[in-house]
């Protein structure tokens, strides 16, 4: 029994080495790789190498300097993604790298430009209705999937079908579009979904409940083949499509020819796609976990996502044969304020704290420059994004201590300010890593300027970081976003109870409003507004949206990257020189 | 001995069933679950989620809902990567093996030559330059002579690849795939060798100094027996004996994977696999994983029991 005590024991410290070794969750979009850890520089060396910063494509200075590896590929393009899991089939996987495989394997009806505009793609074009509850799509008519079958509105239908049944476990989220009929659908109250009509073969219009300016895009994504994952569907019996993710049959540029776990996804183009088979034959995602300098400086892939640090961009530089394209993410950095304390409650003291955050030097800086900081929760590729009437809440200590005095917190024995008795404490929860290290260290010092004292808690793993947050035990959380596409989704935290304790109805109001219509300039303007109440209220320390780098072979040409879409718009259009 | 086995086997069970029952509610208080990191969905919508996952189930009643399928061989679906958990240990677990049979192999040679010749040559410059080696290889972290090595054989001279399994894109097979597997196995073989022959050759220098020193060896050299056949007859053979309690240990070790070095070979293995599926609170996964290796680590031990008996009569079990 002693041997078996040692074994059970021998379990469970292993177990408890891996869960201690556990690092962080990366929530960083796929196809920008995972950044270079950075250095940090004290606040004079970085203003003067932010100079060497890009801020425009740098083509590659000698492109001789190519290793022999890159060059003996003459018809396959290699780029890097950190984990695809093999479930490629749209609406059903899980992990956002797989959805980087199948936006090449599927084409959206819908897709947007580099300003974030909706404009059609596998649809031929699309009309609204002018109470702005019916969409029509035009599909064209030779359109075709990968196994040569035609591609209809019934396959559209279809679609949308399936995302309604309450068996489905994804993280699609087209009940959001409010369909008519499409919860009695879900509830099994209905055969098939009222709003969804089939027009002819190549057109289908959908009624929607309720105005919602998201609904075009949430609509228009992917289509499924009906004759393929629809064979053997029944209402409430959805596990059968899991036996056909690794058989994707789809209508996007590629078709899957080989997937290695934890290798390579192989890709070979589709001569089915709708614009013409593709310039390059074959593509590859290459399985890269963590730092892919080694395999983009080898000539192993030919594309690289790195942070734009001026280390990073000298080195880069220097091997040559790299063109270089500088790109500011889509999503924005934010430390959000638990407004149901008592203390933060109060609109000046979130100010006061916002204005005594030298957010230059946390997040610019110490970063050399590979961030902009943030002031709206809009990125700043985006159509809505603006200035105009925003304070940028520039580092303010005296402004700080101002506002706070004003407020009745009055500075105490010790430094501390004070009122009721009550010291000005604020407890902060973060994820575990270097960014978050800098923070703690510069926010420290600033706020015990401000008389405010600072005690950070970090989490090397992102579930415990939000179960944390969840209890409600904490005064300030880092965060960042997902890509945001509309603008629409960077506010909806604010006025779907996401942030507790904030409740301006002026925002609940101008949120619908920014939903209400689909003309864009009439949007601009209520978001704008929207913005502007946001930046007053300070709900959030907006704090930065992170630039990257990426790095390719000078030899790939149509490089033309959508801050939206990422890479997966971009590489049917490349071609190698 | 089969009294004893039976009384083993029973105990065994016993200590799985506890294993799983701590490993599962272990995982199912570790805070937030599968669907809690996902900040872009709606509460009502990761509710929804719950109920469809069962994880709204009392733990107990969630724990019996696995043992019960797993008794069946039904090790559950992979939330994350949506496959069988059995399929994907196929698809990666022999990758890990590979990189652990080969070092594990070489690892036990050399600890084992050099451990005896400097056991034997004690405090002679080439023992001191050994444990010198030895101990600079022990103490710098894995990963640092990992990077180390791809950024001078890799990136600077171009002899191995800098990570990965096969050329990316290469459509060898046959004999060309396994010269292509071994050129870029070789990186990682040699960094999880250095690490772990230090402490092996160490154990094994000792352990044969102490048997040098016995009585029998005395007597056979004074036999007359040449130096070879003392030292490897009769010295080696004995200084061996503990170590075969070792080799029940490697076993877990030899499917586990390991996580730091195919992170930085990026080598499709296993452990990989299971870092991520912690990250996303993956339990099918994790379950399935944590119970396999606990498996293997309790007919580890089993097996270097009755390899004890069988090499050494003496030890009664």
């Amino acid at each position: 029994m002693k041997k078996g005590l040692f074994s059970l024991l021998t379990v469970i410290i292993s177990g408890a080495l891996l869960l201690s070794a556990c690092s962080q969750q990366s929530s960083t979009p796929a196809a920008e790789g995972n950044a270079a850890s950075t250095t940090t520089t004290t606040t004079d060396q970085a203003t003067t190498e932010t100079s060497s910063g890009l801020t425009e494509l740098l083509k590659a200075t000698d492109i001789s300097k190519l290793p022999e590896l890159a060059q003996k590929r003459t018809d396959t393009v290699i780029v890097g993604l950190t984990d695809p899991s093999g479930a490629f089939t749209p609406y059903f996987q899980q992990s956002g790298y797989d959805g980087n495989v199948s936006s090449l394997l599927y084409s959206s009806l819908v897709t947007v430009d580099n300003s974030g505009v909706p404009i059609p793609d596998l649809a031929e074009s699309f009309d609204i209705s002018d109470d702005q509850l019916t969409y029509t799509f035009h599909l064209r008519k030779d359109s075709k999937f990968s196994d040569g079958s035609p591609l209809t509105a019934d396959d559209v239908a279809f679609t949308w079908t399936i995302l309604h049944d309450k068996a489905y476990d994804g993280g699609y989220d087209l009940l959001s579009a409010h369909i008519k009929g499409g919860e009695a659908y879900k509830e099994g109250k209905a055969k098939t979904i009222e709003g969804i009509k089939v027009i002819d073969p190549q057109t289908i219009s959908v009624t929607l409940d309720k105005v919602n300016a998201t609904a075009l895009l949430t609509l228009g994504s992917e289509v499924l083949s009906k004759a393929y994952y629809g064979k053997d569907y029944k209402f409430g019996q959805l596990d059968y499509i899991k036996n056909l993710h690794a058989t994707p049959v789809g209508n996007g540029p590629y078709k899957l020819e080989k997937f290695i776990p934890g290798q390579e996804v192989r890709f070979v183009a589709n001569e089915n796609y709708y614009k013409g088979k593709v310039k390059i034959e074959h593509f590859i995602y290459k399985t890269t976990e963590g730092d892919t300098f080694q395999f983009v400086e080898t000539g192993e892939q030919d594309f690289g996502g790195f942070q734009a640090t001026t280390d990073n961009i000298d080195r880069l530089k220097k091997i040559g044969f790299l063109n270089l394209q500088p790109y500011t993410a889509s999503n924005y950095g934010y430390l959000q304020f638990n407004m149901e304390h008592e203390t933060l409650k109060d609109k000046a003291v979130r100010q006061a704290l916002t204005y005594g955050l030298d957010r230059k030097t946390i997040y610019v800086d110490s970063n050399q420059g590979a961030a902009a900081i943030a002031n709206i929760p809009t990125p700043q590729s985006s159509w809505s994004y603006t200035e105009d009437g925003i304070n940028p809440y520039n580092y303010d200590p005296e402004k700080a201590k101002q506002l706070l005095d004003e407020a009745g917190w009055k500075e105490g024995s010790d430094g501390i300010r004070e009122k009721d008795g009550k010291k000005l404490k604020i407890h902060f929860i973060g994820s575990k890593k270097k960014g978050t290290d800098v923070f703690i260290a510069v926010a420290k010092e600033n706020y015990a300027a401000i008389g405010v004292q600072l005690e950070a808690e970090q989490f090397a793993d992102f579930n415990s970081q939000i179960a944390k947050f969840e209890s409600g035990d904490f005064d300030l959380v880092s965060f960042s976003t997902p890509i945001l596409t509309d603008p629409s989704d960077g506010v909806i935290s604010f006025v779907n109870g996401e942030v507790k304790g904030y409740n301006n109805p002026k925002i609940k109001e101008l949120y619908d409003k920014g939903l209400a219509t689909n003309d864009i300039e009439a949007r601009k303007a209520v978001y704008k507004e929207l913005y502007q109440v946001i930046n007053e209220d300070a709900p959030y320390i907006f704090t930065s949206y992170g630039k990257s780098v990426y790095a390719y072979n000078g030899r790939i040409e149509g490089f033309n990257l959508n801050p939206f879409r990422g890479l997966s718009t971009s590489i049917p259009e490349w071609t190698l020189k | 001995m089969s009294t004893y086995l039976t009384k083993r086997l029973i105990y065994m069970v016993l200590i799985l069933i506890g294993a799983s029952m701590l490993i599962f509610f272990l995982y199912a208080l570790t805070p937030g679950d599968f669907v809690s990191g996902n900040l872009k969905m709606s509460a009502e919508r990761k509710a929804e989620l719950r109920d469809l996952y069962g994880l709204n189930k009392p733990v107990f009643e969630r724990y019996l809902i696995w043992m019960k399928n797993a008794l069946h061989g039904d090790f559950g679906y992979s939330l994350a990567q949506q496959k069988p958990v059995l399929t994907l240990f196929n698809e990666y677990i022999w990758n890990s093996f590979l990189l652990a049979i080969v070092s594990t192999f070489l690892t036990w040679v050399i600890a084992v030559v050099i451990g005896v010749i400097s056991a034997y040559k004690q405090y002679s410059w080439f023992d001191t330059i050994v444990m010198i080696f030895i101990f600079a290889a022990m103490s710098i972290p894995s990963f640092f002579i990992g990077l180390f090595l791809i950024k001078t054989l890799a990136v600077d001279l171009k002899w191995l690849p800098p990570g990965g399994m096969m050329t990316t894109g290469s459509n060898a097979t046959g004999w060309a795939y396994v010269k292509e597997v071994i050129h870029h196995m070789t990186l990682p073989v040699v960094v999880m060798t250095l690490l772990g022959v230090g402490s092996l050759t160490r154990y094994f220098r000792s352990n044969m100094i102490d048997v040098i020193q016995q009585d029998y060896i005395r007597t056979a050299r004074a036999k007359g027996l040449t130096e070879r056949t003392v030292l490897f007859r009769h010295a080696l053979r004995n200084a061996l004996l503990p170590a075969i309690t070792l080799v029940g240990f490697e076993l877990p070790g030899l499917f586990g994977g390991s996580i730091i070095i195919e992170k930085i070979f990026n080598w499709p293995g296993i452990g990989q696999l299971y870092m991520q599926s912690f990250g996303s609170r993956d339990y099918p996964l994790l379950m399935g994983f944590t119970m396999f290796i606990a498996v293997l680590t309790v007919i580890g031990t089993l097996i270097s029991d009755i390899l004890y008996h069988l090499a050494d009569p003496r030890v009664k079990l």
